[in-house]
């Protein structure tokens, strides 16, 4: 127990630092920065939500508006594809789900400058849309799919083939019948890619450029040098920054790790 | 009327796929065929020249001292923070294995690291390992130090100290898949193995370790492949420096493309890292099934 305990504490330390000096003034987090927050100010989130270049709340709208868009159109388009080609069999099924766990595989870097020309071309470089559409389109569809085709393979062949008899047409099929049947799917999905796409870096920095606005990673990344010595301050906008990924993950923590496992030992 | 009505269905159905497939195609597919068009030329947006040059790029990588290091670098990096991640996992994975809720609670507080950005991550662990950070300000009071130590501020210190961080990420998702794992072990085999008298070390050799097999390939894999491609932790913490001692070659890429606007290079660069993660790829994913069967 004690051994575990103090496991825990290693995982915990450096997110206790964040939590309780975000709530202490500078000197006290010189003068001993593991102390408790007592008594608590909360000068350091009010300077950091009041800031004139409003990064905080701009940061976490947009990126909650990239993300949620991305989410909400990546679930449809991956499991519509995966529920098209888990139906099939043959060679090119084997070639499309190939490809696309490539997809995984491919570090971002790689096709970053080629995606700014693509966007370019059809005049959506440098904008919200633009980064939607590429996050669309790159490795996110590839997990989505990857998630989806292995539950999608699970749903037994009478079920379609009854509702095919009964008239029912594809869309209504994969809509009304198998999307409820893999939710588990549609859970995990919608978890990782959330937490992904809100946490993303590379692609928000060097798509959206840095005069089109900011999400919160972005914002911080190109805010935050200038505070390297006020901790406080430091301290108040990395803990806005990032609670609300720590509230989703404990609200939905039992999904996330079934999510996890079941990718991992299938 | 209703075959109309089914006709629609069906072509509404193909039409989201395609609509996914043709977004792979425009977004991943022809992203990296135009960087592997790109890496035989010497595109340069400030020249404006975009001109043919064969292999001329991949033959300077062979004599570019910052990728040799940035490649040495990143490949310590990766092996050095997954032979951590996952030894540290198995470890706390063993300590955590309980079902009451005390340890529930720690299981779940053990993955906290996994959920931050890496920009967060990079940040906080900035002030605690900077110059005059928290670590050192702790240090000096407690008088195990007499003057600030570099964390970061070395070549070998903050090689050290990035491995730290990662590896700290990382050990948060090998815990919770060395977890399921362990938790996958038939209870009879062990309790066979209790009567037979088998425990400690060399149950966990003979028992626990190879039944752990299934999650040690996606667990190496993962963190392998994490750690190559890795960006923004080491932005924040270092930027690469100090004297590009830990850029990264996907740093490195980055920093050809956007600063030396060096695009046509750059790409034949992107191209190594594509190629080094595919063959890590296979050849460690491939060994470790190949062990997994063997066991």
């Amino acid at each position: 127990m004690l051994a575990a305990a103090a496991v825990t504490l290693v995982f915990v330390a450096p997110i206790y630092l964040m939590l309780v000096n975000a709530f202490k003034p500078q000197d006290k987090i010189l003068a001993n920065p593991v102390s408790l927050p007592w008594p608590p100010t909360l000068d350091n989130l009010k300077e950091a939500l009041t800031r004139p270049d409003n990064l905080i709340p701009l940061g976490l709208r947009n990126s909650l508006i990239v993300a949620v868009i991305s989410v909400a159109l990546i679930i449809p388009l991956g499991s519509a594809f995966s529920f098209y080609i888990a139906r099939r069999s043959g060679k090119a099924k084997a070639a499309i789900l190939l490809a696309l766990s490539a997809g995984l595989m491919i570090p971002p870097q790689v096709t970053l400058l080629p995606t700014i020309r693509i966007l370019t071309w059809i005049g959506l470089d440098h904008s919200y849309p633009g980064l939607i559409l590429a996050n669309l389109g790159g490795g996110y569809l590839s997990f989505a799919v990857f998630v989806y085709v292995g539950f999608m393979r699970s749903v037994p062949d009478e079920i379609i083939q009854a509702a095919r008899l009964d008239g029912a047409s594809g869309l209504r099929i994969w809509w009304q019948i198998v999307m409820p049947l893999v939710r588990p799917a549609t859970a995990t999905v919608a978890i990782f890619l959330t937490l992904w796409i809100w946490n993303d870096f590379l692609n928000p920095l060097f798509i959206l450029g840095p005069l089109q606005g900011q999400t919160i990673t972005t914002g911080l990344y190109l805010t935050i040098g200038q505070y390297s010595v006020d901790y406080g301050q430091l301290f108040g906008i990395m803990f806005l920054a990032g609670v609300l990924p720590v509230i989703g993950y404990l609200t939905v923590q039992k999904q996330f790790v079934a999510g996890l496992t079941s990718g991992a030992t299938k | 009327m209703r075959k109309k009505h089914l006709k629609a269905g069906e072509r509404g159905l193909t039409l989201l796929a395609a609509l996914a497939l043709l977004l792979y195609l425009v977004f991943l597919v022809l992203p990296l065929l135009l960087s592997l068009r790109s890496s035989f030329t010497n595109e340069n947006p400030l020249k404006a020249t975009n001109d043919f040059v064969g292999f001329a790029n991949y033959t300077e990588m062979a004599s570019d001292d910052a990728l040799k290091a940035s490649l040495t670098f990143t490949l310590i990096l990766a092996f050095g923070v997954t032979v951590a991640a996952n030894a540290l996992g198995v470890g706390f994975a063993m300590l955590l294995n309980r079902t009451s809720l005390s340890y529930r609670v720690m299981r779940t507080l053990a993955f906290l690291p996994q959920v931050l950005s890496g920009v967060i991550v990079g940040f906080v662990w900035q002030t605690i390992l900077t110059q005059n950070g928290l670590l050192n300000t702790a240090l000096l009071k407690v008088g195990i130090l007499d003057e600030p130590y570099p964390w970061l501020g070395s070549p070998h210190a903050a090689l050290f100290s990035i491995g730290l961080v990662v590896t700290w990420v990382m050990s948060g998702f090998t815990t919770v898949v060395y977890l399921a794992a362990l938790q996958s072990i038939p209870l009879e085999l062990n309790d066979m193995a209790s009567l037979d008298g088998v425990r400690g070390t060399q149950r966990f050799r003979k028992i626990t370790w190879p039944m752990l097999a299934p999650g040690t390939t996606i667990s190496v894999t993962i963190s392998l492949i994490t750690v190559l491609k890795l960006y923004d932790i080491i932005t924040v913490l270092t930027g690469g420096g100090p004297a590009n001692s830990t850029q990264s070659t996907a740093l490195y890429i980055v920093k050809l493309a956007f600063t030396s606007d060096r695009v046509g290079y750059a790409s034949a660069v992107a191209m190594l890292l594509l190629a080094i993660s595919a063959v890590v790829a296979l050849v460690v994913t491939g060994a470790l099934r190949r062990r997994e069967v063997s066991l």
